[in-house]
């Protein structure tokens, strides 16, 4: 280039800076906007990157159903490439807090997924822990509080619960932050509510159940030279965990073994304590035998005894007795002689009396006689007492009677003699009777006395026996109920032997049945924290391939606008030049220059900027969902920066090129006249009078313009339609990715709970928990499925799915809707129903076949009977008929869907705390817990939204300053022609603003439409595979994206003002350039 | 007083750190219904002088009245009102709207003037009523001067301004834009101011105006005035 040229060249960006400027600005953007895009998604991987690295996050790790153990470690560190290996232990503990349970992942600090610390310091004995900083900030604790940790018992390998921690109570130490939770999610957990809220971290030290490892994690030799989640880093782990892969049997088969042996130790000692235990009872059952037998023989004599005696008393009592009975006859007959004797002593005492009478008659008369002559006596000796004389009559008297006297006296006493002789007689007699029966009497008496006491001796002789057969009675009954007690005795051992031996066996049963353990060899991918952000690094990424396209094109129609703008202001000049002699290239040259001075500051100033703000207000975005690094590491990606400045020069230059050259083609002479203004030309809208007439002059004048610059007003449709478009798609996508969640778990899932039941249940069991939960007040509705993860393969293509299979049909807890037809779809005997997403990921369509294989890798193809509506994760829905019948296998129900009464979040958690208390459960998921870590999940791509309406806006400010200027610029002399008509400065913009405004409204319009499938295009793009976005715009996001539009125009606009008021009208009215 | 008084009129521009002096202490007076012809050689002045008179742009000091109106006290919003109710101003390019039809490129002057004469009236004045729905590009120089002068007087102005109105016509079609010029000051009693360069104009005029170095140098008043149709140059 000539020196002059150079100069020029110089001169001309001093003097046209402002389009310089608008240049330098579109390459700014685009390369800015395209170099900071593309680069936020390697700087994001870059960043976790760095920290992985620094926190020594694993490279592999590997579970086990059975755990693991020092030998596994010791095998896989002989493994090639494998740097390191660490045994770890996690496990899930509850912490109560203030009544409620809070569900920790408590682990270990290690050297490898080392805890970052963020306050305080690292814990130093056994009492000590870190948590989470959001632990501290929702549970009001503070560092140095001290909580209380539960951890159920673990079981050794010997089958002993050993207690997990030394120690339950730890002092919080500091907060700290675990790389292997960068995202929010915690993960399930077997406690409380089914969710891990919390991590904490405690040193190795407390941990007691040291035994078995709950995971092992593996450094890979130099995979820090890589970058992880790159194809080379996969590629690399790869092929270590194949190596890991073919140890892999042999150890589960060593675990197995194992625990077989330990087992098997168990078992025999239990064995043989069976039979030590089997032989004592049988001694003891033996002993007590042979004492019942003493027993019954001591019995027996005893009661031979007692019969002997018996016998004995009854001869002696009945000797005695007789002796008795002989006594009393002798007595009897003696009382009977006795008895004939008195009634003869008696005749004879009669007789007695008798003659006594007799006697005592003859008394009397003597007595009288007696008396009398007494009586003639005393009258006798009554005259001698008187003295008188006794005649001797008289005397004779006196000595008869004296005779007689004495006679009768005589005979008196004679009488009375025998009289009292008799009454002695009797009296004897009577005495002597009466002494017999006396005597009689003594004898009876006696006899009764001897009687009596006889019987008493036989009495208490009998009732000693009596007692002595009671007694042995009750020996007989003892012995009765010992035999009893022994039988019973015996029973029982023999049940317990039975039983014991029934539980040996089955324990014999469990060993046999120990379970093959299955290792799990997962690498990062398997960290679902980890998974989402390089998913949502490839989102960005995706969203950097579409978004600066639309800047590189919108700058390449800007300084194609532009520059030929200026080569047009300029033509004089290059025919100047051109008839000086200045070759094409020589005078292209200047523009040139001119372009790539703007475009190369424009860029590089661009990729510094973009480089160093797109990727950390990317970030910024992101960290709110990520708990990793709290910058992003910036890169300057020459790659990136490179491509978008090579881009933009090639759309900027070549525009540029392309301009000039069309110029170059005139002859010098035409160029150095002046460009001949525009025609202006009678649009078509002027034929149709009953319009046109209608419109007012300035309304004419309007639509003249638009017809008369074409090329500018299609550039600014394009601007405002472009802007409109994507900010339509911003809102859309939002809309789109909104609607997810409502259209999956609230019109395809209709359920609350998914609730699993444990594996081990009997059928019986299991129906009975379901009758007892189909009662449940809480629960409306409920439908039993077996529900399984498999593989749908088509050709190349794999996806996992979850197989689901009704007992009876959905009912309507989960709605399957033909994707095209939108009808409602029952499930046929032998076709399988396909989710849309995952139909689309394997290109299959309605009446094609795929093929399922099964956790067992058996493979199974199957038809498709119908395409369903669904938006998160794969299904594939067969019927119970189809499943027995492709697989051969029994339906057994595994997963109950419940629909609950409308329940408030508290009611449910109790309910849900409830049924986690069920021995039957599993585990139990909450739709509506899901759908907060999905939502979570979602507001990433709200960020997006923002990204898209700030570009958005950039781009319509840009494209609309930037063609307004060239429009003014193009009209100055017009505009200033009606200045000095004496427009009024709002009259004069009115004159262009018109103009801008109908632009506008084409340009929205077209923009809605544009925005309609730019959004479909969009949502095409940055869909994730694991989701279906739906394809809805709100009616309001199309009113968001005009009133946006709007509100950018409207700025642009009142700039535009501020321009058309500057506009000089003297210089312009001057001379034509 | 005149008309049309324009009092020790400066006016200074800075190019940056030189300040030329466009006008320096430029006095005349201008009657009503005079047609005045403005000569001297190029950066004399004369243009600015018309500019500052004719409200698109402000003096650095002095004073002109127009009709008792302090042109140079007006604000920038009374300016405006000034061009469009007083001012009639002819370009030497014609500055026409591309656009527009001769007739809409009246209208475009007569509808935001309030008592504005109706523009088929005034073309036909000019002569041109049968190109009156032609676009510019369809009309000859001289017959675009002509819509030009028809756009400026159907204001209805007080003044009309003319900058080299025949600047880029022909000869003969310039004499037919001064004639007209000429007529309008004569029958319609407008005040009618002419820049030109050739001093061969100053006999059509009633007053000549001599401008050099930025001052009225020297103002003569033509006592005969010869119609346009007699000067030859």
């Amino acid at each position: 280039m000539k020196r002059a040229l150079l100069k020029d060249s110089v001169k001309e960006i001093k003097n046209t800076y402002k389009k310089f400027l608008s240049i330098l600005v579109m390459a700014f953007l685009g390369v800015g906007f395209f170099a900071g895009l593309r680069a936020s998604s390697p700087d994001m991987v870059d960043t976790i990157d760095q920290y992985y690295k620094e926190q020594e996050v694993y490279d592999i790790q590997i579970l086990s159903t059975l755990g693991l153990t020092e030998q596994d470690i010791e095998e896989i560190s002989k493994i090639e490439n494998v740097e390191k290996v660490y045994g770890t232990y996690e496990i899930d503990g509850k912490i109560e807090i203030d009544n409620t349970d809070i569900v920790a992942k408590v682990l270990t600090i290690e050297e490898i997924n080392k805890p970052k610390l963020l306050q305080g310091k690292m814990p130093e004995n056994e009492q000590e822990c870190l948590v989470e900083e959001s632990f501290l900030t929702q549970n009001n604790k503070k560092i140095g509080d001290t909580i209380q940790i539960e951890i159920e018992n673990t079981t050794n390998d010997e089958g002993e619960e050993v207690e997990y921690l030394k120690n339950k109570e730890l002092k919080i130490v500091g907060t700290a932050r675990s790389p292997l939770y960068i995202s929010k999610d915690r993960g399930t957990s077997t406690l409380g509510a089914g969710k891990v809220n919390y991590y904490i971290f405690i040193p190795k030290s407390n941990i007691n159940a040291t035994e078995i490892y709950t995971n092992i994690y593996i450094k890979v030799t130099d995979s820090n030279n890589y970058t992880t989640s790159t194809t080379k880093y996969e590629e690399y782990i790869e092929t270590v965990k194949e190596n890991i892969e073919q140890i892999k049997e042999q150890r589960e088969n060593a675990r197995k073994e194992q625990l077989v042996e330990k087992a098997n130790e168990k078992l025999q000692e239990a064995e043989n304590e069976l039979n030590t235990q089997k032989q004592d009872a049988e001694t003891q059952i033996r002993d007590a035998e042979q004492q019942l037998a003493d027993g019954k023989k001591e019995i027996e004599d005893g009661e031979a005894e007692i019969e002997a005696n018996e016998k004995k008393a009854d001869t002696e009592f009945a000797n005695a007795q007789k002796q008795i009975e002989n006594a009393k006859k002798e007595i009897e007959e003696n009382e009977q002689q006795l008895n004939q004797k008195e009634q003869g002593a008696n005749t004879q005492f009669a007789q007695l009396e008798t003659q006594k009478q007799e006697l005592q008659a003859n008394l009397e008369q003597i007595n009288s006689g007696i008396a009398e002559l007494q009586a003639q006596y005393n009258i006798i000796l009554e005259k001698i007492q008187k003295g008188e004389t006794l005649t001797q009559q008289e005397e004779q008297q006196k000595i008869y009677i004296e005779t007689q006297l004495q006679e009768l006296q005589k005979t008196q006493q004679q009488l009375i003699a025998g009289i009292t002789q008799i009454e002695q007689g009797i009296e004897q007699g009577k005495q002597e009777i009466e002494k017999a029966k006396k005597q009689i009497e003594q004898g009876k008496a006696q006899l009764e006395t001897q009687e009596q006491q006889l019987n008493k001796t036989k009495t208490n002789t009998y009732s000693q026996i009596e007692e002595a057969k009671k007694e042995i009675e009750n020996a007989k009954r003892e012995i009765e109920e010992g035999e009893q007690e022994l039988e019973q005795n015996r029973q029982e051992f023999e049940q317990k032997i039975e039983d014991a031996e029934a539980e040996l066996l089955d324990a014999k049963e469990k060993v046999n049945d120990i379970e093959q353990p299955e290792w799990y060899i997962l690498d990062r991918n398997a960290n679902s924290g980890y998974v989402s952000f390089i998913q949502d690094t490839q989102s960005v990424e995706n969203i950097s391939q579409v978004f600066p396209i639309v800047f590189f094109a919108v700058a390449a129609l800007i300084s194609l606008t532009s520059m030929t703008r200026m080569v047009e202001e300029q033509r004089m000049e290059i025919g100047t030049l051109k008839a000086l002699g200045y070759n094409k290239f020589q005078i292209i040259s200047k523009y040139i220059l001119y372009a790539s001075l703007a475009s190369v500051i424009g860029g590089i100033l661009g990729m510094c900027v973009g480089f160093a703000t797109l990727p950390a207000i990317i970030w910024d975005m992101y960290s709110v969902m990520y708990e990793m690094k709290d910058k992003i590491n910036l890169n300057f990606n020459w790659q990136y920066g490179g491509l978008g400045l090579i881009l933009i020069c090639i759309c900027i230059i070549g525009s540029t090129i392309y301009s000039a050259i069309k110029e170059l083609k005139s002859m010098p002479a035409t160029l150095m006249r002046p460009k001949a203004p525009k025609k202006g030309n009678r649009v078509l809208l002027e034929k149709i009078p009953f319009i046109w007439k209608k419109l007012n002059f300035s309304q004419k004048v309007t639509i003249r313009n638009i017809f008369r610059y074409k090329k500018r007003v299609l550039m600014t449709i394009i601007g405002i339609s472009g802007c409109t478009a994507l900010i339509l798609t911003g809102f859309g996508l939002k809309d789109s990715i909104k609607a997810i969640l409502p259209n999956q778990f609230e019109n395809v899932f209709n359920y609350s709970l998914q609730i699993n039941l444990k594996d081990e249940l009997e059928e019986q069991e299991k129906q009975e928990f379901i009758t007892k939960l189909s009662e449940n007040e809480n629960i409306e509705e409920l439908i039993e499925t077996y529900m399984t993860s498999a593989v749908a393969v088509k050709n190349e293509n794999e996806e996992d799915v979850q197989i689901v299979i009704p007992k009876d049909d959905f009912k309507d807890l989960i709605n399957l809707k033909d994707i095209k037809t939108k009808q409602e779809v029952t499930l046929k005997e032998n076709e399988i129903c396909l989710t849309d997403k995952a139909a689309q990921l394997l290109g299959v369509k309605s009446g094609e076949t795929i093929i399922i294989r099964d956790t067992d890798n058996n493979e199974y193809e199957v038809k498709i009977s119908n395409i369903v509506e669904n938006y998160v994760s794969h299904y594939i829905y067969m019927s119970k008929e189809m499943y027995e019948q492709l697989l051969q296998k029994q339906y057994k129900t595994n997963v109950i869907l419940t629909k609950d009464v409308e329940l408030t979040e508290e009611k449910e958690d109790e309910f849900v705390t409830h049924l986690m208390e069920q021995k039957e459960i599993s585990s139990v998921s909450r739709i509506s817990s899901t759908m907060k870590v999905l939502d979570d999940t979602l507001k990433s791509l709200d960020y997006i939204v923002v990204i898209l309406i700030g570009a958005a806006g950039i781009l319509a400010f840009v494209v609309l300053y930037n063609l307004t200027n060239v429009n003014i610029s193009e009209r100055t002399r017009e505009l200033a022609t009606i200045k000095v008509l004496g427009f009024y400065d709002n009259e004069v913009y009115n004159y262009i603003g018109r103009e801008s405004i109908l632009l506008t409204i084409i340009g929205i319009a077209l923009g809605l439409i544009l925005g309609y499938f730019l959004n479909f295009y969009i949502i095409g793009t940055c869909e994730i595979n694991m989701l279906r976005f739906s394809k809805i715009v709100h009616p309001i996001s199309y009113l968001y994206a005009i009133l946006i539009t709007v509100a950018f125009t409207i700025i642009v606009n009142i700039s535009t003002y501020f321009v058309l008021k500057k506009i000089d009208m003297i210089e312009s009215l001057k001379s034509v350039e | 007083m005149s008309y049309i008084e324009f009092k020790n009129v400066c006016k200074e521009y800075k190019m940056g750190e030189i300040t030329i002096k466009a006008l320096a202490n430029a006095s005349f007076s201008i009657e009503k219904g005079e047609l005045v012809v403005i000569v001297g050689p190029s950066g004399a002045g004369k243009t600015t002088a018309l500019n500052i008179l004719g409200g698109m742009d402000v003096a650095t000091s002095g004073e002109v009245i127009v009709d008792g109106k302090r042109v140079t006290k007006l604000t920038n919003k009374e300016l405006i009102r000034y061009r469009r109710e007083d001012i009639g101003f002819v370009f030497q390019f014609y500055n026409l709207v591309q656009n527009l039809t001769a007739k809409e490129n009246v209208e475009l002057a007569t509808q935001i003037c309030k008592n504005a004469l109706e523009p088929e009236e005034v073309i036909e004045k000019v002569g041109l009523k049968d190109r009156k729905n032609n676009f510019p590009s369809q009309l000859s120089g001289g017959e675009q001067q002509r819509i030009a002068i028809a756009r400026a007087i159907a204001k209805n102005p007080k003044l009309l301004l003319c900058d080299e109105p025949t600047g880029a016509l022909d000869y003969k079609t310039g004499k037919q834009i001064l004639k007209l010029l000429q007529d309008m000051a004569r029958k319609e009693n407008m005040t009618v101011i002419i820049i030109t360069h050739n001093t061969a104009l100053a006999p059509m005029a009633d007053k000549v105006i001599h401008f050099k170095n930025g001052k009225a140098e020297k103002i003569e008043i033509n006592e005969k005035v010869i119609p346009i149709e007699q000067i030859e140059w």
